[in-house]
């Protein structure tokens, strides 16, 4: 006793000496040279020559619609491969003249779309591509964004419909793509990937878009980790990663896979440390633990800030991660259930049954997670992760 | 040494991490506080976000440093000046006072120092329209400290780049109850707490006969063993929290944590053993002492104001009294009733404690070596 006393003191003493103060005063920098902030490069926080060439332009005359929508194009492009909201509220500002109009021409309804799925306004988003598909029924561009965001909702019946209509009205890669995506959720997952394995083998796709390419790549790489088929997974991930290797969503769900074999070594290395995207240290920060890394503990602090500067705006754009943060690294099961649910209130992919399935367990609720039981039953889902979850969420 | 170590490490990467920018949407912090004569605050901005509105990285090495910043001072001042207004019915002109830089989780910002000589009466208008040009996902997180100590905050957007505080605002009772309500709630979701308040309390209907326990004879012997536990503990955490709170000592979390999961364990034992001295309200008040820093952690989170620090420190602790006396009105007249039959010392208080200690073990390996290994 005495000694866990002594023990328990003459920590507390090393601390009050060592530990530094929790927060920092603001402080005026000594040197004219000292570095504050490294910013994105040029291209990638929209300031690239050409991209200010557009913006000057832009700012000259704010309702010249070709050159806002190129702008707002390139923005969100931006947005996209680099995972920044700040983009895309560069290009919900580009098309500020049309940004409430009830009908708004057609380039500008796909590009608000698009800004309204990234903020998870589906409703507003859905809209929006309706819009335009009641003047144009071929836009094959709308019909697959709508596709997308129905696969993100759960609305997989009207996923398949959308993905028919992009295989009617543009070049069948891509439709196929679109399908066997939303086949694999719906009880196909072998036909799904036999069909996605002999578009990629004939390369119909290498005449496609870099993003169509990782699209396919990552989609297989899903479908066979679902089943099980983890060497093939694996082969697909790094395929997808050799035509992008910063594609962050590639990124992140290559890491799960990493994090599933218990690869931590191999997370550290995939995602560097000072990675600006919350997703991606989130997954880190999760290996860097499994590590027992001392730097771990700065990683949980720093996402707990980021999580919480986001709800002090209001966004409730993050529960998906924020609820697997709360889980795996806050320890706070309750509220990571109650993070998993509200998400799987709007989102029903995979990974959103995956946490909510999990955060009822740990939070010992599993009669919370029965709806997203129900919904998987339901669409018949295969996925070999959540099948023993499910098992021990149904079981008494 | 290790922890040490630990420390400084963390320190130091923690410097490294920050200069690189995250990916956040763009926030401004606004904070105000309306004092007699004048209105004072500080408002920070991403660098970033000057960047993107001032062109700050002249020489195009995607960096910015303080020489790129502090040249352009007039020019900030002259955006912040178009961009904030403030009025309590007659207009009340801004004046940036001083820059400074702070990090937030996100990366570095420019911290403006505010001042305007709008007095404390009357309603205060705040008009915002920085950045929503160019980001219109910008937001502006504003935080008004009333004269009366209240902190009043808005969100300001695109949509709503205006927001009019009436005077009074929340009150000062308000505000009051608002704390109490926290430390209710704090209590009541502070399974370690709870826990060690019971372990200590389960012993308190019996009495120590040299290392065997025995039921007191009538209910006020069990009652002022109780309430001198109880006066212990509340002292004691009541001082920790205060020197806590007012920042006369900080200790890390994982510290506390650790030093209160360990507390349980040890009481729990107490309880199967008996090695700690027999009169019971000094052990509470001994880890009542490091309780204590484990509840001012919390008030942190809360963010109080400097102004209304006594009301909120006295409103939290008389919050977590009142849930330490629902937990004792709870347990103390069933633990009373039992304490004859032949369940009691068996089952409720060793198996009780035996219990308890597993969960506390449990809690101290997991804070002290920082892993997961229970639900909660």
């Amino acid at each position: 006793m005495s000694r866990s006393f002594v023990s328990a003191v003459a920590i507390v003493a090393c601390a009050l000496t060592f530990m530094p103060r929790a927060h920092a005063e603001p402080y005026r920098p000594a040197r004219d040279s000292e570095v504050l902030e490294t910013l994105p490069r040029m291209s990638e926080r929209g300031a690239s020559p050409a991209v200010r060439a557009l913006r000057e332009l832009h700012a000259r005359d704010p309702s010249n619609l070709d050159v806002a929508v190129r702008l707002a194009q390139t923005q969100i492009s931006a947005a996209r491969a680099a995972a920044d909201p700040r983009l895309s509220g560069q290009a919900q500002a580009t098309l500020a003249v049309w940004w409430t109009q009830e009908s708004p021409p057609i380039p500008v309804l796909l590009l608000r779309a698009a800004i309204r799925q990234n903020r998870h306004e589906f409703d507003a988003a859905k809209a929006d591509l309706e819009r335009v598909i009641a003047q144009q029924p071929a836009q094959a561009q709308a019909w697959l964004d709508l596709a997308s965001l129905q696969q993100a909702t759960g609305d997989l019946a009207g996923a398949a419909h959308s993905c028919s209509q992009v295989y009617e009205s543009t070049n069948n890669a891509i439709g196929t793509v679109c399908r066997a995506g939303v086949d694999a959720l719906t009880g196909r997952s072998v036909e799904a990937y036999a069909a996605l394995e002999q578009t990629v083998a004939q390369q119909r796709l290498t005449t496609q878009p870099a993003g169509v390419q990782t699209w396919a790549l990552t989609l297989l790489a899903e479908i066979a980790e679902r089943l099980g088929r983890n060497d093939d997974a694996e082969r697909w991930y790094r395929q997808s990663l050799a035509v992008d290797p910063s594609d962050s969503y590639v990124l992140a769900a290559y890491a799960d896979f990493l994090l599933d074999r218990a690869r931590a070594n191999d997370v550290v290395a995939l995602i560097a440390a000072d990675t600006a995207i919350d997703g991606l240290l989130l997954r880190r920060v999760q290996a860097e633990r499994a590590l027992g890394a001392p730097t771990a503990q700065a990683g949980i602090e720093t996402l707990a800030a980021r999580f919480d500067a986001l709800r002090e705006r209001g966004d409730r754009v993050h529960r998906r991660e924020e609820s697997r943060f709360r889980l795996a690294l806050a320890q706070q099961p309750a509220a990571a259930l109650e993070l998993a649910l509200e998400n799987w209130a709007v989102q029903k992919e995979p990974l959103d049954a995956r946490i909510a399935l999990e955060a009822a367990l740990a939070a010992n609720r599993p009669e919370a997670a029965a709806d997203v039981v129900r919904w998987i039953r339901a669409s018949k889902l295969q996925d070999v992760r959540l099948a023993p979850l499910l098992q021990r969420v149904a079981a008494p | 040494m290790s922890t040490f170590r630990r420390c400084i490490t963390g320190l130091l990467l923690m410097l490294l991490c920050a200069t690189a920018a995250a990916h956040k949407p763009s926030d401004s912090y606004l904070s105000l506080r309306r004092e007699p004569e004048r209105l004072v605050g500080r408002w920070d901005i991403a660098l970033r976000d000057l960047d993107g509105v001032l062109d700050l990285d002249r020489n195009r090495d995607d960096r910015i440093d303080w020489g790129e910043v502090r040249t352009r001072r007039d020019e900030i001042d002259r955006y912040a000046n178009a961009r904030l207004r403030v009025s309590n019915g007659a207009p009340c002109p801004l004046q940036v006072t001083d820059h400074a830089i702070d990090r937030h989780s996100d990366g570095a910002y420019l911290v403006l120092t505010l001042t305007a000589p709008c007095g404390a009466d009357g309603a205060l208008s705040v008009e915002y329209s920085a950045l929503f040009d160019v980001d219109a996902q910008h937001r502006g997180l504003l935080k008004l400290e009333t004269a009366g100590g209240a902190v009043l905050s808005a969100v300001l957007s695109r949509e709503q780049p205006h927001q009019t505080f009436e005077p009074g605002g929340a009150s000062r009772w308000q505000a009051f109850a608002g704390y109490v309500r926290d430390g209710i709630v704090h209590i009541a979701i502070g399974y370690d707490h709870i826990l060690f308040l019971i372990a200590l309390l389960l012993p308190a209907v019996l009495g120590r006969d040299g290392r065997t326990w025995r039921p007191v004879p009538r209910l006020s012997v069990a009652a002022a063993t109780v309430f001198k536990i109880v006066t212990a503990f509340t002292l004691a955490h009541s001082v920790t929290l205060s020197l806590a709170a007012l920042g006369v000592i900080q200790l890390p979390s994982r510290l506390v944590e650790s030093v209160i999961a360990l507390s349980v364990l040890l009481t729990a034992i107490d309880n199967v053993m008996p090695f700690l001295p027999a009169r019971r309200w000094t052990i509470a008040f001994a880890f009542g002492l490091v309780h204590g820093f484990g509840f001012a952690s919390v008030l942190a989170d809360l963010e109080l104001p400097r102004s209304a620090l006594a009301l909120s420190l006295v409103g939290f602790n008389v919050g977590v009294e009142l849930g330490q006396l629902a937990i004792v009105a709870l347990l103390i007249p069933l633990a009373y009733l039992l304490r004859r039959t032949a369940l009691y010392q068996p089952v409720v208080l060793r198996g009780g404690s035996v219990a308890i200690g597993l969960l506390a073990a449990g809690w101290l390996a997991e804070r002290s070596l920082d892993l997961k290994l229970m639900p909660f």
